[in-house]
């Protein structure tokens, strides 16, 4: 073993060793970042205080007033429902609107918590962060709670002053508007996003032939057309096969950001890592990533290459020739001769391109070719997509890698830009006569050259059906509150054959109608005659009609409707479907025709926000994001050596949040946005997320970001997100971006002597760990033959050789205290760094199992954000390719825990099964454990951050539903940390005395560890031998974060496995 | 030397003060600690209720009407649904039931008084006790006996311990043997 340590660095200030954010490894916050807090530039008459002596006189006018003893009432049921045990949580399937089959908690009839549902067989009971977070808008105070007619569609809306009407009036006047535009054969437009349901769009459907003139358009800012239009060019269909992503050990990804933003999210994490099981490291997948962007799956590459997207093309032309070359072309179509200007050798040399990189993917292609998976993203063009397609062809993988038995279902085809085009010019002329928003924004979400702002003023008619006021609502004159997810009926159809249900949860919050019967309502002879089982009862109808028969089951309807609503979903048995054969000239017909020029745009999607949805969503704004680790913004995102072209810097100031200011043009559009210089990006290329810069939305997303669908164009660069020939330069400006990725950082100088023994970050390649286990098995045998019968000296010297084995220092703790024995279950987690992708879901499930708070981009600023799990990213390598490293870091619940001896009034202590306890009502705030704590995961409520976000956002009236009856909603002056999920522990210890057995250890599952996509979280009793959670403690490859400092802790890391050769390893030693 | 009012105050009043401040503190804190505690609350009610008939004369068990004591954390008050299983016939006539008819029949809740309560941040749970046959007069008192509830024992986090160290010295009755309860904070605070 040579003893070549890569350094690890968390951001390009660390890496240039930039005094202050050395300095800012030794402390909790940054030094200096309260600076500016001048108490006396707080503006003295603020509402806030107002409110708040307003409160305080009347509660002490109440007290001296009121008979002390009193101690409230208690509000019982008048008619207790007897599906409602109070105390005890009810669970129903359900699906989002985005088709993710899901099952909500609720107490006493509220939602309080998203999980997945087991049942469904694409999430297979896990979702992404965002369906986590979807709770949130539910409650939302922004919410629209009643019908709006606005008489002057030339005011400005303001949430207050939203003239209020009633249903009677807004239906009678939209049916006699409808009736109107039909008999004068003034078109109705219906702008709506995708349709995901089968029953839905046989609504739109009746609806048209009710209404003849009807039309229905739909748009999607995040569409996949590309990919399926190249779908139908090479195989004459629209229906995409779904992935494999299991099957493939070789996955060559261009610009497809899988892990991340791309597809079915969940499920490929989940497919993908379960071929990431360190206890067959042979089965491992190797995934290959090129790409200009900095992506999570970038991040999670074992080999990543930095190409500018317009050399996409060539490169998978060239990867084909080289199959066909090497003798291995599995397509038996006509002639190949498209291929015959391409050679991989002259690529890569007139390219300059990684030589390792390019002859580690051609050997491996050529290996493995018909478990290849080669897979381009959406941004990407129709030329590139048929490319890969081909190359898909020509390795023979398409039988093996996609399952053409279960298509992802298109229920309508979104509309095409012709058809976009054709219905502006339509508004323009005065044809349309109604236009009916179906929970859509194109005025956000369409390109602003198509001029649909414009044009759509010139509607005399429009209906807006929407849950909050959105920029498509300014000028309407109908506004038409609609049910959350979460309060209406629907079904969903993604794959064939999947039926997914929707069923409400809550009753209607506010007075609102869910959209499909709103129409139903407008649709029916008796206008003022509404139920609100009218798209129930349709939704049931057509089930009986066209689900049913389908499904092939013997029990009358009723029984299979009631078992499909029970389960969330009803499966109807696969055809088999023969893949289709290809289609070569789809390659000649369209071939890919743009050259590198100036600099290369591509608008990617946010991580967490979707398309701007869910922009007003708190939770969403502030879990950092998985690469850059910013919150609250977008931002350019260029490498550093075009930061040092353009002549900007970003993050150098002493708080690390200053950023300079670009002008990015397109063709005449231009965009002011702020930089963030991002390690691994390719140079000259720039990348913008959407979904940012909502101008009217609630409080929360108001005016967060910038508004990047202003560089869009209706006809296009390369795709609607991809685009050449941009020009970019400095602009005036310093805007404050946000990241965490400098705050809690663990002190490397204060354990840079530990390197010796173990680093943060401990990775190993998989060719070494193959070599590993056998040696490892030869010491073992020879160990226990050594030591036969002593187990206790056979253990010491098993373990003394495989630190050496691995190539790490052996080491002695000392402890002046002796251990405690734990002899009853004591509590251990273990998250396996191989499946990690770094989504952010068990964040996010955290913030909503435990009432976490959103503190606002002001005070995130300052590392006050309260997220009791975070994900740190290291880098190693150079900045320009660096190397990603992902740690999820919580409270480590160490049996010498540094906060419990420092806290003075033992408000933190240890307990009997191994919790590093907080008890919120004894802490008096003295910091001195946040101070003490290694992992820097103790959590400060600088302020009550309910009433001080976004002016006591929380306290509005419908967000107190929201809480976890099951945790303290704690206030200003207590920390907080991880608790392991302390409350699920002692709802199953009461439950298992309840039954009269002991507790297991697996009989509790934490939020973050149901959540995870990945299963990457272990959790269990570390005491019990056989448990799974035991295993992985004793597993070769598990070690702890600071295991050197002796505070034992109990959180265990499975060393990550690289899937590259082994001189090229990264981290290990 | 001479003898100063100065003196004088200092030697004999200021301690003589200080001692009697803090001796009616004292005697206060001691004296006003059951009141503080709540012990002795017992308001009136929407409805003139009597457990003294219902649980003691007519000896209806605890749980027909408190159903979740056995299976959750809340004991639960009933609703009306559940006064009105008898009193759809029993007593028609009397004044509280034609109280009680009314708020059936309006759909409203009755807005009981509460009487025992420990603070949000503690998580009682009825359940984890009841199953291990602790009887509810235990906490409770002897609910049989009142005409109108109060409360008869302090709710502090030292009577909560006091139990849990020493289960059978505060419960003589138990004849079965219990384990000492948790002490650790996570058992009641999260």
């Amino acid at each position: 073993m040579t003893n070549s340590k890569p350094k690890f660095w968390k951001s390009l200030n660390q890496y240039n060793q930039k005094p202050e954010s050395v300095e800012a490894t030794h402390h909790e916050f940054v030094n200096g970042v309260t600076d500016e807090f001048d108490v006396n530039a707080l503006p003295d008459k603020s509402r806030r205080k107002f409110l708040a002596l307003l409160g305080a006189s009347s509660a002490l006018a109440a007290t001296a007033c009121s008979d002390y003893y009193d101690k409230g009432e208690i509000i019982t049921y008048n008619k207790k429902p007897e599906t409602i045990t109070y105390g005890e949580a009810n669970y129903y399937a359900s699906t989002l609107n985005n088709g993710a089959g899901v099952l909500v908690k609720t107490r006493e009839g509220r939602p309080i918590k998203i999980d997945g549902n087991p049942e469904h067989p694409i999430g297979k009971g896990k979702v992404s962060a965002g369906d986590q977070a979807v709770i949130m808008d539910l409650y939302d105070p922004s919410r629209l709670r009643y019908p709006i007619k606005k008489s002057d569609s030339k005011l400005v809306l303001y949430k207050d002053e939203m003239p209020r009407s009633d249903w009677e009036k807004v239906d009678t006047q939209i049916v006699g508007k409808l009736k109107e535009a039909a008999n004068s054969g003034k078109e109705i437009a219906i702008v709506t996003h995708s349709i995901l349901s089968p029953t839905q769009n046989k609504l739109l459907i009746d609806f048209a032939a009710k209404y003849p003139t009807a039309k229905v358009y739909s748009y999607e800012l995040l569409n996949e057309s590309e990919k399926i239009s190249a779908w139908f060019d090479s195989y004459g269909s629209y229906d995409l096969p779904s992935t494999k992503w299991d099957s493939a050990d070789i996955i060559v990804s261009f610009e497809c950001d899988f892990l991340g933003t791309e597809g079915n999210v969940t499920e490929q994490i989940r497919q993908f890592s379960s071929r990431r099981d360190m206890d067959m490291p042979e089965k491992f997948n190797k995934l290959y990533q090129v790409e200009g962007n900095y992506s999570l799956t970038g991040a999670m590459a074992d080999y990543r290459l930095r190409l500018t997207p317009e050399l996409h093309y060539g490169f998978i032309m060239s990867l084909a020739s080289e199959i066909v070359k090497k003798g291995k072309n599995a397509y038996l179509g006509s002639d190949l001769s498209v291929l015959s200007g391409y050679s991989l050798q002259q690529f890569a040399d007139q390219n300059k391109l990684n030589k390792k990189f390019i002859d580690e993917l051609a050997h491996d292609i050529l290996a493995h070719s018909d478990k290849t998976l080669v897979v381009a993203g959406s941004s990407m063009p129709n030329s590139v997509h048929v490319a890969v397609n081909l190359l898909n062809e020509v390795l023979g993988s398409v039988n093996n890698v996609y399952d053409f038995s279960r298509a992802n279902k298109t229920q309508r085809a979104l509309s095409t830009n012709d058809e976009l085009k054709s219905l502006v010019n339509k508004m323009k002329g005065g044809n349309v006569g109604v236009l009916i928003h179906f929970d859509s924004n194109p005025v956000f979400h369409l390109p602003s050259d198509l001029g649909y702002k414009d044009a759509y003023q010139k509607v005399p008619t429009i209906i807006s059906l929407v849950e909050s006021a959105n920029e498509s609502c300014q000028a309407n004159q109908y506004i038409i509150p609609i049910n959350h997810a979460l309060e209406s009926w629907n079904d969903f159809e993604l794959r064939s054959g999947y039926y997914s249900l929707q069923q409400p949860v809550i009753a209607p919050i506010h007075d609102t109608r869910q959209k499909e019967a709103a129409l139903l309502n407008w649709m029916s002879d008796n206008v003022t005659g509404y139920s609100h089982d009218l798209y129930h009862k349709y939704l049931m109808s057509n089930w009986e009609i066209s689900v049913y028969p389908l499904s092939g089951s013997v029990a009358d309807f009723r029984s299979f409707w009631f078992a499909a609503l029970h389960d969330g979903v009803a499966v109807i048995k696969a055809g088999q479907t023969e893949k289709p054969a290809f289609n070569i000239s789809a390659l000649n017909s369209n071939p890919f025709k743009f050259a590198k020029q100036n600099y290369t745009l591509l608008l990617g999607a946010a991580y967490y926000i979707g398309d701007g949805r869910f922009a007003n969503n708190g939770w969403l704004q502030e879990v950092p994001h998985p690469v850059t680790k910013s919150v609250w913004d977008n931002y350019a995102m260029m490498s550093p050596a075009t930061a040092k072209e353009l002549d900007v810097k970003f993050g150098e100031d002493k708080l690390n949040r200053e950023a300079d200011m670009v002008e990015v043009t397109v063709s005449g559009r231009s965009l002011k946005l702020p930089v963030l210089i991002q390690p691994g990006m390719a140079d000259n290329f720039i990348s913008v997320e959407l979904g940012y810069g909502r101008t009217s939305i609630g409080d929360v997303g108001k005016d967060v970001g910038f508004d990047a669908t202003a560089l869009m164009s209706i006809n296009g660069g390369i795709t609607s997100r991809l685009y050449t020939g941009v020009s970019v330069k400095k602009a005036e400006g310093i805007h404050h971006l946000v990241t965490t990725q400098e705050h809690h950082s663990l002190d490397e100088e204060f354990v840079k002597d530990f390197h010796l023994k173990r680093h943060i970050i401990n990775e190993y390649t998989v060719p070494f760990y193959l070599d590993f286990n056998k040696k490892y098995d030869e010491a073992k045998r020879r160990l226990k033959a050594e030591f036969a019968g002593d187990e206790v000296a056979f253990k010491k010297a098993l373990k003394s050789e495989k630190i050496h084995l691995l190539g790490h220092h052996e080491y002695k703790n000392h402890s002046i205290t002796p251990d405690r024995v734990y002899t009853d279950v004591k509590w251990g987690m273990a998250i396996d760094l191989n499946k990690c992708t770094a989504c952010g879901t068990c964040v996010t499930a955290c913030n909503v199992e435990n009432n976490i708070p959103v503190v606002g981009k002001e005070e995130a600023s300052k590392g006050r954000e309260m997220h009791w799990m975070r994900i740190d990213t290291y880098f190693s390598g150079t900045p320009e390719d660096p190397v990603t490293s992902f740690q999820p870091m919580l409270c480590q619940h160490c049996d010498n825990a540094p906060c419990e001896n420092v806290c003075p009034v033992v408000a933190t202590t240890h307990s009997p099964d191994g919790l590093n306890q907080m008890t919120y009502n004894r802490c008096v705030g003295t910091r001195y454990c946040a101070n003490n704590c290694p992992y820097k995961v103790r959590r400060y409520n600088f302020f009550d951050f309910r009433n001080d976000f976004a002016d006591g956002y929380y306290r509005q009236d419908t967000l107190e539903l929201m809480h976890n009856p099951e945790v303290t909603v704690r206030s200003r002056g207590v920390m907080e940390k991880c608790t392991f999920c302390t409350q699920r522990i002692q709802e199953a210890r009461t439950s298992a005395a309840k039954d009269g057995r002991k507790i297991k250890g697996t009989d509790v599952k934490t939020a973050c560890q149901e959540a995870c996509p990945a299963s990457a979280i272990t959790f269990g009793d570390m005491n019990d031998p056989e448990s799974p959670l035991s295993k992985l403690r004793e597993h070769p490859l598990g070690y702890h974060v600071l295991e050197t400092i002796s505070v034992k802790p109990n959180v265990t890391y499975l060393s990550r496995l690289r899937n590259t050769v082994t001189e090229e390893k990264h981290g290990e030693h | 030397m001479k003898k100063t009012i100065l003196d004088y105050a200092l030697k004999v009043k200021l301690p003589v003060t200080v001692f009697v401040i803090l001796m009616s503190f004292a005697l206060t804190y001691f004296i006003a600690k059951p009141e503080r505690d709540g012990v002795g609350y017992a308001p009136e009610q929407p409805i003139a209720f009597s457990h003294k008939l219902h649980a003691g004369d007519m000896a209806i068990d605890c749980q027909y009407c408190h159903t979740s004591v056995s299976k959750t954390r809340h004991a639960s008050i009933p609703a009306a649904s559940i006064c009105m299983n008898c009193h759809k016939v029993a007593r028609t006539d009397k004044p509280e039931i034609i109280k009680l008819t009314e708020y059936y029949n309006n759909n409203q809740p009755i807005p009981w008084k509460r009487i025992h309560r420990v603070p949000e941040y503690a998580y009682f749970n009825h359940a984890a006790h009841v199953t291990k046959g602790i009887d509810c007069a235990n906490c409770h008192g002897d609910v049989r006996k009142m005409e109108v509830v109060s409360q008869v024992k302090s709710f502090t986090m030292g009577a909560c311990l006091e139990c849990h160290r020493n289960p059978h010295e505060n419960m003589p009755q138990m004849t079965q043997a219990v384990n000492p309860g948790p002490t650790h904070c996570n058992a009641c605070h999260r």
